[in-house]
């Protein structure tokens, strides 16, 4: 056995979307039968690292060589042919078809016939092997995360994988689910696998990874073997972007509290949330992807009201059940979700400034306003600086940092008290971020409370007054703006005893 | 056992008690006259079920099927009339690949255009039956035009037992459940044509080759279309330009009634021969009931319809818990604070790594 060799080396990798240089620069070797982890912020860098590697995109510049050979994937499938396959935390199955089909389908070398007996007995030896307890001839859709990530991991076997990407697969697994994954991944490690190890969870991290690389804004910043990482070590690197590059808020006067949410839960979400937002005070929400932010706005706005907890308004208790009481009372939420939840694609930029406040343009007769509605959509789509040819301009035509704002403007026209802000600058350039830095600077100054929820450890420093920070469904912590230090934020983030 | 064979079984099951309740109901009912009724009858549909079977299996859905049995109906009767030579065996050839041209045309409009099945056959549903009005010039074929076996086919008989017949056209029915229950099985494109239907986005991961599959599967039905139609002008003997309207309602009905999931990915070929049956021998055992008007006989199949979706959608869910408690540990909730991180976030998009 070779064992110990590169498998896969990735060579001065460069990749770049619209204004986001997304790698820079990436070297990563990885070795047989090595658990690698891999780890960063969002943003990092590795979702992309991952595409190329399974050949979804291809590199701007750089070379990837697999056992020598330079490998240059031209799809998912292909890259599979080769033996680079990666399992997601939510599998793709078949739900229809048996737990064998799912493992042989895509490469069953049996001519035009299926021989189900001989699919199911292989398939039966290789689950044995990898100590998975699942009947190859029963179908899939019963099988739970756990059961659909061991299908795919039973198919990277079939396939004879050499490399498997496994990508945050413990996310939605149980502490027993996990365990168990971990002995496969032993197996697959014993069978001389190269497997690279996606998580946030450095627990995890420690305990199944040989060595452990850090990656931080595209760039690759070190890979040490286990015993030389600590827990302070790999949250020093994975923090240490310069916070200057941003918008600097004004001082401004506190104000009474506006929204003060007490015990709040949801089951299965988070629990036990209690904060308060000021008149004109920013309140960052900082933690990993997946630490129950987005469920805590979700609640606060009524798209899944919380089980249990209170929320008081200016003092007095309010009752959210949908967005539109929420609406009713004034909060306002900005989903992280531009094209999917926050607007209307193919409908004009006027019509979603307004859409959540179509009520207030409607006459007597029932009609919309379209005079009025006009003119408020260009005062706060001059206000904002939305670039568009006109109003009546499809959304889907504009630039991401425009259709940002088309959806600040929506919620800026439902004049609200409490706005939710998620991810505001997520895929935006740098220009239109600044915008949208400076726009929420003012809201705040007008007297609305802000709640931001952003992955960006630097924006979250520089636009927070204050920073609540979440993991695993519960607020750790919250920092004064002036105790706030990116170490401090990312160990409360990813739980550093 | 495998889902599919429950809703087999239980199809034979409601087909078995409903012959023993009207046997009980009406006198006379379980005669070789009923049964022979019953197998000639069935054929059109049954075919014209497993046709639409072949497209829903990869969640697409054939409506043009009534208007193809029109097409293909009428052109091979139009040919007999001036060929009074060919044998059943020409004009069944004629008949299936007049069927699997029109079906190509469906095909490739949804496999490589990529326009919703549902939106293309609506389509071409009107414009095959056009196509028959304009080559007819409102004329009929006329049965008397026909070569004299045409009329007799119908009634060919292999053997028979105490009255119980069995008819050339039902053996030629099973004959095409069988090899097509068997294809999707065993062949390897038959799988694929299931996996389409049951995960597209994962079927396109695994480059499974969909669009070839489905066109494949839509003139497949296409040709299938063309045999029902060969087995309408059998029956009719005289064509008119509105031959076969109607009749794709009805094999959406059998194959849904059968089992067939209609978000593809799941069902038999032989189920949706079952529910064919079962449609027609309740329509044909409701005549024989005075007590029920016509109007009830319609709200009858309606009722059969729900009833076979709400047990599918049923057994369904049964069969997905059973198998989840099977497989997921006893400490499942050992960790429900860390089950959160599944949330409706994921970390992906444009410069998002």
């Amino acid at each position: 056995m070779s064992e110990g060799l590169p498998i896969l080396e990735i060579e001065g990798v460069f990749k770049r979307f619209d204004a986001t240089q997304a790698l820079q620069d990436v070297s990563l070797s990885l070795r047989r039968g090595e658990v690698h982890g891999l780890v960063g912020e969002n943003g990092a860098g590795k979702s992309t690292l991952i595409k190329i590697m399974t050949g979804i995109y291809p590199a701007d510049q750089g070379v990837m060589r697999f056992d020598g050979e330079e490998y240059l994937p031209h799809d998912a499938a292909h890259a599979q042919s080769q033996g680079v396959a990666a399992i997601y935390q939510e599998p793709s199955i078949f739900p229809d078809l048996t737990v064998a089909e799912n493992i042989f389908i895509g490469h069953q070398d049996r001519g035009w016939l299926v021989n189900w007996k001989a699919m199911t007995s292989e398939a039966g030896d290789i689950l044995r092997r990898l100590d998975i307890d699942t009947d190859p001839s029963m179908p899939a859709v019963g099988l739970t995360v756990a059961g659909q990530q061991a299908v795919e991991i039973a198919k990277a076997m079939s396939l004879d994988t050499r490399v498997l990407i496994m990508d945050e697969p413990t996310a939605a697994l149980s502490a027993h689910e996990v365990d168990r994954l971990f002995s496969q991944v032993r197996h697959l490690k014993e069978a001389g696998v190269a497997v690279l190890f996606i998580t946030h969870r450095l627990d995890e991290l420690f305990a199944t990874c040989d060595r452990i690389s850090v990656f931080r804004d595209g760039e690759h910043i070190s890979t040490r073997p286990r015993a030389d990482v600590t827990e302070e070590s790999l949250v020093r690197e994975m923090v240490g972007r310069d916070p200057s590059e941003f918008f600097a808020r004004s001082e401004h006067p506190e104000g009474e509290v506006m929204l003060r949410v007490d015990s709040l839960d949801l089951a299965g979400k988070f629990a036990d949330i209690s904060f308060e937002v000021r008149r004109g005070e920013v309140l960052g929400f900082a933690g990993l992807v997946g630490a129950g932010r987005t469920d805590v706005a979700l609640s606060l706005f009524g798209i899944h009201p919380a089980d249990g907890g209170s929320i008081e308004l200016e003092g007095e208790t309010i009752n959210i059940t949908s967005p539109h009481a929420a609406l009713a009372h004034g909060i306002a939420y900005l989903s992280e979700d531009r094209r999917g939840l926050g607007l209307s694609l193919n409908q004009s930029v006027s019509a979603n400034i307004t859409l959540a406040t179509l009520v207030r343009y409607t006459t007597r007769m029932g009609l919309v306003d379209r005079e009025a509605e006009q003119a408020d959509a260009l005062a706060l789509s001059k206000r904002l600086d939305i670039r568009t040819p006109d109003m009546e301009t499809p959304v889907e035509n504009l630039s991401g940092g425009n259709q940002q704002k088309t959806m600040l403007a929506k919620w800026l026209n439902a004049q609200p008290k409490v706005l939710i802000l998620d991810e505001p600058t997520r895929g935006i350039d740098v220009g239109a971020k600044a915008d949208v830095h400076k726009y929420i600077d003012e809201l705040a100054r007008s007297g609305i409370a802000i709640i931001m929820i952003s992955s960006d450890l630097p924006e979250v420093l520089a636009m927070s007054d204050r920073i609540a920070v979440m993991r695993e469904g519960r607020l750790r912590a919250i920092f004064d703006k002036k105790e706030a230090t990116q170490e401090r934020v990312m160990e409360s983030a990813v739980g550093v005893s | 056992m495998r889902p599919d064979r429950i809703k087999e079984l239980t199809l034979l099951g409601i087909i078995a008690g409903s012959v023993i309740v009207f046997g009980l109901l009406v006198d006379g009912y379980l005669s070789g006259r009923f049964f022979n009724r019953v197998t000639t009858s069935v054929v059109i549909v049954a075919i014209l079920a497993a046709a639409q079977a072949l497209v829903i299996f990869s969640r697409n859905i054939d409506l043009s099927v009534g208007s193809t049995v029109g097409v293909a109906a009428y052109l091979t009767a139009d040919f007999l009339a001036s060929n009074n030579w060919a044998n059943p065996v020409v004009a069944m050839v004629i008949a299936m690949v007049v069927g699997a041209v029109l079906g190509s045309f469906n095909g490739l409009l949804v496999a490589y255009g990529k326009v919703p099945a549902i939106i293309v056959t609506l389509a071409t549903l009107a414009l095959f039956r056009t196509l028959i009005s304009l080559y007819s010039g409102g004329a009929n074929v006329l049965a008397g035009d026909l070569p004299d076996w045409v009329l007799g086919f119908n009634n060919v008989t292999l053997f028979s037992i105490a009255g119980f017949d069995l008819r050339l056209v039902f053996l030629i029915t099973l004959a095409v459940v069988v090899i097509l229950q068997w294809s999707m099985r065993r062949l390897r494109a038959g799988r694929r044509l299931y996996a389409i239907g049951s995960n597209p986005d994962a079927a396109r991961q695994a480059s499974l080759a969909a669009p070839r599959l489905i066109m494949f599967s839509f003139v497949g039905a296409g040709g299938l279309a063309g045999l029902a139609g060969f087995m309408f002008m059998v029956r009719a003997g005289t064509i008119s330009a509105t031959a076969g309207s109607g009749l794709e309602l009805e094999a959406v009905a059998a194959a849904v009634v059968g089992g067939v999931s209609i978000f593809g990915g799941s069902g038999t070929i032989v189920g949706a021969f079952l529910g064919a049956i079962l449609i027609d021998t309740l329509e044909l055992s409701l005549v024989r009931v005075p007590e029920v008007s016509e109007f009830w006989r319609d709200a009858a199949l309606g009722v059969l319809i729900l009833a076979a979706v709400i047990l599918d959608a049923t057994l369904q869910r049964r069969f997905t818990r059973r198998l989840t408690r099977e497989v997921r540990g006893p400490d499942a909730a050992d960790r429900q604070t860390s089950q959160v991180a599944m949330s409706t976030v994921t970390e992906g998009g444009i410069g998002d790594a």
